[in-house]
């Protein structure tokens, strides 16, 4: 199961990829005469509010949503991973306050915070950049509960039998972490970055239905969730509800993943 | 401001006052009344002191509640009589004397007199009000009221004042020394509940002084429901189901869902007084590159990509046909003031690209991706700001956006909850561009004063200039100031026609659309007279009622 989900996951992550950058293929570009029109030979999946191509912006927020989503989970993983294992195994002067940082990180209102910090941002930075710096801050403001667990399982290797018997051979701390404690702790880092992917998927997506995600032209799963807001559209075409299909879909292969990853 | 009024103790004494009110008027009744009538505020009023309201939701319970001398019909534009039941403007304009109806009460039946309507006007001009009316009598510490009698009042001003009539339509008269927060008035409604984020609740005032042709007390709805919602969807929901008798202002989109579902009760009116606008700043303060400002500050620049620009897309598109392409501060609505000769800038990017081209811009690069450079050879691209959770304003600003790559401008869209944008609009000036709207409530210019003086905090492109920044903008100020002191129509018709000729040419706003005034309207509410102007369906509230319930 967890073998296919991964392939369909990368089908999908190929399709979204010749999809979005096809030759003449425009996200932004707007044929303001076939405005919010049915599926045709030219726009497959039909377009917009503002006559731009359906299935490009699916494709290219696809992409964006699964690039920015592994990036910053991959950096949050890394940092828990760092903080986690220096607050259980580094010196131990540094253990209250890493894991009080934790918690300070964790009462934050990362919501506001994620407003505050998208409304300071010089106005003309590029939408891809905003894009970026979207999921850099997910990132930052992801990582403490992952660093909480971190540190839980990385504290029982402290009297751990062969954590002594690399000492007593000599072992340095670098080649303990590199050769005995990181391997460990695979195990433990391993779900937590399958979980975060969905996990910032959905606080983008959040954040565009907020009008605060990925800036206009570039397109977002949230900013195109936040054209379904409300009924008035619903009596169009079924096309409309592509953006919804396609982060439905891969919600639940990242949720299959996570879920055989843990039982095995 | 914003609280709920009463304490636990009366929240329970106010229905049964208001009961034992009922049941005191039933009797001069002919039939039980009907249900009342609700509809949603989008949100909270910032307060019911009827001296200082300064908010759209605050300024519509003072309309339902406050007892005024004269009032404005909103469908025919005359000045009417209301608590005076006459009134003259001397031939210098600097007096005005009203005289009272007879037996006049207010809703907690104690009487009405000249000295309760001199006592609410001076509340009105003290500086310790900060009633925000008080601007419009110009110099508000230099008038005096005086109560000669009980049935008597008069106002002397420090000098004439065009539309002094209409003025009186916004001052609430108050009980003298009491005054209540529209508990108690002298309108049609008073205050009977609110719950911050869910209701305002008025009843009808037993006390009204107004009847109908037959001798029946007004108003006829009994009461009034004001919920606090923000959410179109839930708004055109509740009037689906009947639970609202009035849809005010939807979006586009839900507009034409109501068009669709219910076309009886969809009501188009045309274009509105309102505007909708994207300008540069030009604030010699703003903490912009010295090329940037000087690109805003050129005429041709701003000309130019005003040119550009399809407005009839953005009604099409933004707000799917329900609005008008704009050109002027003055909607075609407004016919009074509407100057129809004054010339369009019709869209056109070769005369745009030779205007820049004029003022010594160049374009670099070719096929689908020019780049505009200045004269000192920076590629010209701005942010355009705007505020979040408005549909329409994001498409045109998405649309613009487009308009504007064919002259090889690059822009960047910007949409910040509204507090972030008003901060950096009026405070730290850090912006390049904003989109935003205009609400027009008084279709006469001079209500438009703050907007247009060069030293208005509100002059939104360069506020509060010390002196005029440029000749045009000097000759603004003094038409502006022209009209609001000529004696005669035609006087000011000639110096409002010189500020749209001017902002015609300058271009200081580039304006787009006139959003059109959107109703829905329950089919079984009767006596609707819709107005483009506020309160718009509501105005003649006291003679709505339900078809099948008039007494």
């Amino acid at each position: 199961m967890q073998r296919l989900a991964l392939t369909l996951l990368l089908l999908l992550a190929l399709s979204a990829l010749f999809l979005g950058l096809r030759p003449h293929a425009s996200y932004s570009a707007q044929d303001r005469e076939q405005a919010a029109a049915g599926a045709s030979a030219l726009h497959p999946a039909g377009t917009d509010a503002l006559g731009r191509d359906r299935l490009t912006r699916v494709a290219v927020a696809a992409l964006l949503g699964l690039t920015g989503a592994v990036s910053a989970a991959t950096l949050t993983t890394v940092i828990a991973a760092g903080v986690g294992v220096l607050a259980a195994l580094g010196p131990s002067f540094l253990e209250g306050p890493l894991l009080l940082l934790c918690d300070a990180f964790l009462a934050l209102p990362w919501l506001f915070l994620l407003m505050m910090v998208r409304s300071g941002m010089p106005l003309g930075t590029a939408p891809l950049l905003s894009a970026a710096a979207t999921f850099f801050i997910l990132a930052l403001l992801g990582w403490p509960a992952c660093a909480r667990a971190v540190h839980a399982g990385a504290a029982r290797m402290r009297c751990a039998d062969w954590m002594t018997q690399g000492r007593a051979g000599g072992l340095r701390t670098t080649q303990l972490m590199q050769w005995h404690v990181l391997p460990r702790l695979g195990s433990l880092l391993s779900p937590q970055f399958l979980i975060s992917v969905p996990a910032f998927l959905m606080a983008e997506a959040n954040l565009g239905t907020l009008g605060l995600g990925v800036t206009e032209p570039l397109p977002s799963w949230g900013s195109m969730l936040l054209e379904l807001d409300h009924s008035a559209v619903m009596g169009g075409s079924l096309w409309i509800y592509l953006p919804v299909v396609s982060l439905v879909g891969t919600l639940v292969l990242l949720e299959l993943l996570v879920t055989e990853e843990a039982r095995a | 401001m914003k609280r709920a009024f009463f304490s636990p103790r009366s929240r329970l004494a106010a229905p049964l006052l208001s009961v034992c009110l009922l049941l005191v008027a039933l009797p001069a009744r002919s039939q039980a009344p009907g249900p009342g009538l609700a509809w949603s505020l989008g949100y909270d009023p910032e307060t019911f002191d009827p001296a200082k309201v300064d908010d759209q939701a605050s300024e519509l319970v003072r309309y339902l509640t406050a007892g005024v001398l004269l009032r404005v019909n909103r469908a025919t534009g005359a000045v009417e009589p209301s608590l005076a039941e006459s009134w003259a403007v001397s031939p210098d304009g600097r007096t005005a004397t009203f005289h009272l109806r007879r037996g006049l009460l207010f809703s907690d039946g104690l009487p009405l007199s000249a000295a309760d309507v001199a006592w609410s006007i001076r509340r009105v001009l003290a500086q310790e009000t900060a009633a925000p009316v008080a601007e419009e009598f110009l110099r508000p510490r230099e008038v005096s009221v005086e109560a000669p009698d009980a049935a008597t009042v008069i106002v002397r001003l420090p000098a004439r004042l065009v539309e002094l009539d209409h003025i009186f339509d916004e001052v609430a008269i108050e009980p003298q020394n009491r005054p209540s927060a529209a508990q108690v008035t002298a309108g049609p409604f008073r205050l009977a509940a609110y719950q911050r984020g869910q209701f305002v609740r008025l009843e009808r005032n037993p006390h009204y002084w107004k009847h109908d042709a037959s001798g029946a007390p007004l108003p006829y709805l009994p009461s009034l429901q004001l919920d606090i919602v923000a959410s179109d969807e839930q708004d055109h929901l509740r009037f689906a189901r009947g639970q609202y008798g009035l849809l005010n202002q939807p979006s586009p989109d839900y507009f034409n869902l109501l068009a669709r579902t219910m076309p009886q009760a969809a009501h188009d009116l045309g274009p509105s007084l309102n505007t909708e606008q994207l300008w540069f700043n030009q604030a010699p303060t703003a903490p912009l590159p010295a090329y940037e400002k000087q690109w805003f500050a050129t005429t041709a620049f701003r000309v130019a990509v005003s040119r550009a620009i399809h407005r009839a897309d953005l009604v099409r598109l933004a707000y799917a046909g329900h609005a008008t392409p704009a050109y002027g501060f003055i909607s075609p609505a407004n016919h009074a003031w509407y100057d129809p000769r004054l010339e369009a800038p019709h869209e056109d990017v070769t005369a745009a690209r030779a205007l820049l081209a004029s003022a010594g811009f160049r374009r670099a690069g070719s096929g689908s991706h020019p780049v505009l450079l200045d004269p000192t050879g920076h590629p010209v691209r701005f942010s355009i700001l705007t505020n979040a959770g408005n549909a329409p304003r994001a498409r045109m600003a998405t649309l613009i956006q487009q308009d504007l790559q064919a002259l090889g401008i690059e822009t960047t869209l910007v949409a910040l909850d509204f507090p972030a944008l008003m901060e950096r609009l009026m405070h730290t000036q850090n912006y390049e561009a904003c989109l935003l709207g205009l609400a027009n409530v008084d279709p006469d210019p001079n209500a438009a004063m703050n907007l247009w003086l060069s030293s208005s905090p509100n002059h939104q492109w360069s506020p509060s200039e010390k002196v005029p920044a440029t000749p045009w903008e000097k000759q603004i100020d003094v038409a502006m100031r022209a009209q609001a002191t000529a004696p005669t129509f035609a006087e000011r018709l000639r110096a409002v026609k010189q500020v749209q000729a001017i902002v015609a040419e300058q271009q200081p706003f580039l304006y787009l659309v006139y959003p059109n005034v959107l109703y829905g309207v329950s089919p079984a509410l009767a006596g609707v007279q819709l107005s483009i102007l506020q309160p718009g369906a509501v105005w003649n509230i006291d003679t709505l009622h339900w078809a099948k319930r008039k007494p």
